[in-house]
């Protein structure tokens, strides 16, 4: 639902109607165009919540979700989402499920949702199609109450209206927040998508229990095979190189009473910048760094952020804001869906586009259950901030890194082959292509990256494929003298025994050959000897 | 009494015993030094050496190391015991196998489950020649001839003569076999001779011919072992007509067509072939002369001449073979309307086996067909044998390159049988018209 929808909404005060109104008029946007797709949305938004309150705040993730029918005529569907997160605290539940705002605070951190936006589309699509309120449950870990709502939001207003609420005691040690919506949807058609999404985000996150009941009673599980986790992000501030105009302004419109000298503005409100790089700044903007904030005119304002924008000696960002999977996660998820012969995943350093930091991951299933690819290139599977892309794979940049920048057949490799290719960028802020925000844009910097990455996987899986060629070729060889063995043994018994020793001195020589092709050859007894009891003569 | 002649009994046990000893060798070195491989001569055709004083074609001196653990040898190296456990076993039961019999008894699949899980199988030996093949390395690694393991093979020789003979516990007088002959069994170092009475033996390449000279009486008149290989003469033949030289001193003539293949049966008889050179030693008759029929028999030696008036020619001949300037002239046995009869156009397979025989620049220098010239152009580099790099072969190939003229034995007997057997024949002999 990305940039648009967020920039209209950041620039709320320039426009004559709510955040809530503009969502309802314009809903495709945001992905719930028709039934289908509206569906897949508000699984997809309540369950990367759900993580996003977990795995991000160091918890193992369970989450629960119930697709119920809810009316007997109408294709009405209730969703819930059950999971064991942080909890919202009572006071803030109203605006996070019942007011479109946008956080003025301009911190940077990945997450999986833009600061739960997502959750507030679903509420309002619920509203439009079955005019059922949210029911929210949450508690925290240190609480001792359970909090109920039911509330819905006030368009025009854009204001929550608070239907019911509630409060019990805690019986036992449960935090946690869990969600149902009641939203028109086409579950017929929509099942195979959520089914997809919910594998895909499944290999990223082995360290989850996701359970999904279906309306038709069917229960889908995918159960926590490590309890290794990635490192929560942390929230740092925005990157001098990676903010935009209509973001700046924001940030000094919102400061305070605008008493603030502007240098002290730029230390404090940015990361990379101390006080010389904030007087070589102001000095080339020509602007006196003790000027308060209030007295700026827009032309300064602009002036400074041109300056800011051009000046090329800034540290790269800081990459504390990201939190990669790690090897360990990527491998583990892998071998739990794929069980491979070879698995591989590395996790490159952090680098930067346009001041904002990512980090590439990529991992690499060969064999085992690995699907086959299709003709020309492997399996691909992109993430982007732990989300799953599923669709538009063929304009990402991921895409045009396997068919364009890879030599396939000179890791030996042809296709189609048991072979599939994970790739997850995870940043402060994703090039989304377009607003299905499905696909990556072609970033020099981040194809660079991603190019890398897989380059480094492949080349694992080729000394793996080089080694077992060669292993091959001893076993090959080995095949080729064992199987001969019984032969030998049966021929020279003929001449050097009798009728009485015939069989004594055979079961001899052939245990003598087979420690001796195993002595040559480095292969083990047993191996040799599985082969020699394997053969028949004559049948 | 046995119905089994004693010179078998005797002949099976010893077979017996050398197998057993030598294989028993082989496991006795593979606990010695950790290897298990059998050693024999190399039996190929760069280990096959002329022996310029004795004559004859010998193994060389490389030695052949058959290992089980090389994977290239394996399967040969199973092959050769698995043979050697098969003539074993038929020795001990008292059985004659031909060796067609071998292949049969040796032919069985070997299947087995490779590692990956898949059925292999694959046969012991798909075709006789896998199964001769081994047969000959074994008759190699034992030192022993076949017919000596007691294997046989199709009787083709056949001999008449005033010869008597003991044959297993029969004795045979080779001058009473009527309008028939005594075939030569496939063991004749098994035969004593008990009697000869012989001038020489003549050695006719076709049977037919062979058949002619007996029914007309030539052995009796001449005093002659009258012996036919009928075609390539196979080890029994060979090894008769060795025998026959090296214990009585008879000179041995060869009859065969004037054409490259006759002069290679020639040469078999007299020097060894290449694929069982190893048995030369035994087999080859060095004393044995070619005594026809030549292309000179044909066309005299002025056309030789006339071919040597081209200075090329003169040249490429005399750097081969410096003397063949100084050979004997001699008249043609047939006129020239009888030659224009009897004499046929030799095929490109004629002319290219004639390269084999004397190399490729003798052919290039004489060779008169212009269509031949291109189409043996591929055989460039072949150097010939040296037995045939003498000035009778060279000046015979030369003529017949040059005419690309053959001609089969039965033209002569088409002049007449009489003419053959009471001119041709008597004439070559006393003029010592031959070949050596």
């Amino acid at each position: 639902m990305g940039a648009v929808l967020m920039s209209a909404i950041s620039e709320e005060k320039y426009m004559s109607i709510s955040p809530a109104e503009f969502f309802y008029k314009y809903r495709e946007v945001a992905g719930f165009a028709n039934p289908v797709k509206a569906f897949y949305q508000v699984v997809k938004e309540l369950i990367d919540n759900a993580l996003d309150a977990t795995d991000m705040h160091g918890i193992l993730p369970d989450v629960k979700i119930s697709i119920e029918k809810a009316d007997e005529v109408q294709e009405y569907y209730k969703i819930t989402v059950e999971d064991n997160g942080i909890g919202i605290p009572p006071d803030v539940v109203p605006y996070a499920f019942g007011k479109v705002l946008f956080s003025s605070k301009y911190v940077m951190k990945q997450s999986r949702g833009m600061y739960g936006l997502g959750v507030k589309m679903v509420v309002l699509y619920a509203q439009m199609t079955t005019g059922r309120p949210v029911e929210v449950i949450t508690s925290r870990e240190n609480y001792r109450m359970i909090y109920y709502f039911k509330l819905r939001i006030d368009i025009n207003k854009n204001e929550p209206v608070i239907i019911e609420r509630g409060a019990w005691r805690k019986t036992r040690d449960w935090h946690g927040t869990v969600v149902s919506v009641t939203i028109e949807g086409d579950w017929g058609r929509a099942k195979q998508r959520i089914l997809e999404y919910l594998s895909r985000t499944s290999i990223i996150t082995p360290y989850a229990n996701i359970t999904l009941i279906t309306p038709e009673n069917e229960i889908i599980h995918y159960s926590r095979v490590t309890n290794a986790m990635p490192k929560p992000p942390r929230e740092s501030k925005p990157h001098p190189r990676g903010i935009d105009l209509e973001m700046f302004k924001t940030l000094i419109n919102n400061n305070g009473n605008g008493e603030e000298p502007v240098e002290e503005f730029l230390t404090s409100n940015f990361q990379s910048i101390g006080p010389s790089t904030a007087r070589a700044i102001l000095n080339l903007a020509k602007i006196d760094p003790y000027k308060k904030l209030h007295e700026l005119t827009e032309s300064e304002i602009q002036r400074l952020f041109n300056i800011i924008k051009s000046y090329d000696k800034y540290k790269p960002p800081s990459a504390t804001s990201l939190s990669p999977l790690g090897r360990e996660v990527l491998e583990a998820g892998l071998k739990r869906i794929f069980e491979p012969e070879f698995l591989y995943a590395v996790t490159r350093s952090p680098r930067s586009y346009e001041g904002n930091p990512f980090i590439v991951e990529a991992a690499i299933s060969y064999g085992g259950n690995t699907p086959m690819s299709p003709q020309e290139q492997p399996i691909i599977l992109r993430y982007a901030n732990r989300v799953p892309l599923i669709y538009d794979e063929s304009t990402d940049v991921v895409t045009q890194v396997v068919k364009e920048d890879v030599n396939w057949e000179s890791y030996m490799i042809s296709f189609p082959a048991p072979l599939a290719i994970v790739v997850h960028i995870c940043s402060t802020k994703i090039p989304f292509k377009g607003v299905g925000k499905e696909s990556i844009a072609d970033i020099p910097e981040i194809r660079r990256e991603v190019k890398l990455a897989i380059m480094e996987v492949t080349r694992e899986l080729k000394r793996y494929l080089v080694k077992k060629v060669k292993e091959k070729e001893v076993m090959r060889r080995v095949e080729i003298l064992a199987k001969y063995i019984p032969e030998v043994a049966r021929s020279l018994a003929i001449i050097l025994g009798d009728n009485s020793s015939k069989n004594r001195i055979e079961a001899a020589l052939t245990r003598k050959l087979i420690e001796y092709v195993s002595r040559r050859s480095n292969v083990s007894v047993e191996i040799v000897n599985s082969i020699v009891k394997s053969v028949k003569i004559g049948v | 009494m046995s119905t089994i002649s004693e010179t078998d009994v005797k002949t099976r046990m010893r077979a017996l015993d050398l197998i057993k000893e030598n294989f028993k060798r082989l496991l006795d070195e593979l606990d010695k030094s950790g290897k298990l491989h059998l050693v024999f001569p190399k039996r190929t055709l760069s280990n096959t050496i002329y022996d310029q004083k004795s004559k004859i074609l010998l193994l060389g001196p490389d030695i052949q190391y058959r290992s089980f653990t090389d994977i290239n040898e394996a399967k040969k190296f199973t092959q050769t015991i698995l043979m050697a456990s098969i003539i074993y076993k038929a020795l001990r039961n008292n059985e004659y196998p031909t060796i067609r019999d071998l292949f049969y008894r040796g032919k069985h699949t070997i299947s087995y489950t490779s590692i990956d899980g898949k059925k292999v199988s694959e046969n012991s030996w798909d075709d006789q020649r896998e199964s001769d093949s081994v047969i000959r390395d074994l008759e190699v690694f034992l030192n022993i001839l076949r017919e000596d393991l007691l294997i046989l093979s199709k009787e083709k020789g056949k001999v008449v003569g005033n010869l008597i003979i003991k044959s297993g516990d029969d004795t045979i007088d080779l001058s009473k076999m009527g309008h028939g002959a005594y075939a030569i069994e496939p063991t004749p170092d098994l035969i004593d001779f008990i009697d000869v009475d012989a001038e020489y033996v003549l050695v006719v390449e076709k049977d037919a011919v062979f058949q002619q000279l007996h029914r007309y009486g030539f052995w009796k008149k001449n005093k002659v072992v009258l012996v036919t290989s009928a075609g390539q003469p196979d080890r029994a033949t060979r090894r008769f007509v060795r025998r026959l030289s090296e214990e009585f001193k008879l000179p041995v003539y060869i009859l065969c067509d004037s054409d490259p293949y006759g002069f290679y049966i020639y040469s078999v008889f007299k020097a060894g072939s290449i694929t069982l050179s190893y048995e030369s030693e035994r087999l080859a008759t060095p004393t044995a002369k070619f005594i026809g029929v030549t292309l000179t028999d044909i066309f005299g030696t002025e056309i030789f001449k006339e071919i040597l008036r081209d200075p090329q020619i003169k040249n490429t001949l005399e750097e081969i073979a410096k003397d063949v300037l100084k050979l004997k002239s001699k008249e043609p046995y047939l006129s020239i309307e009888e030659r224009r009869n009897f004499v046929i156009k030799a095929k490109l397979r004629d002319i290219e086996r004639a390269v084999e025989l004397v190399g490729y620049r003798v052919a290039e220098a004489c060779i008169g067909s212009p269509e031949y010239r291109s189409k043996i152009k591929r055989k460039e580099g072949v150097s010939g044998y040296p037995w045939f790099l003498t000035p009778e072969w060279i000046r015979e190939l030369c003529i017949f390159f040059y005419t690309t003229s053959k001609l089969e034995i039965e033209a002569i007997t088409g002049k007449g049988l009489r003419f053959l057997a009471d001119i041709y024949i008597p004439r070559k002999i006393e003029n010592e018209d031959w070949i050596d």
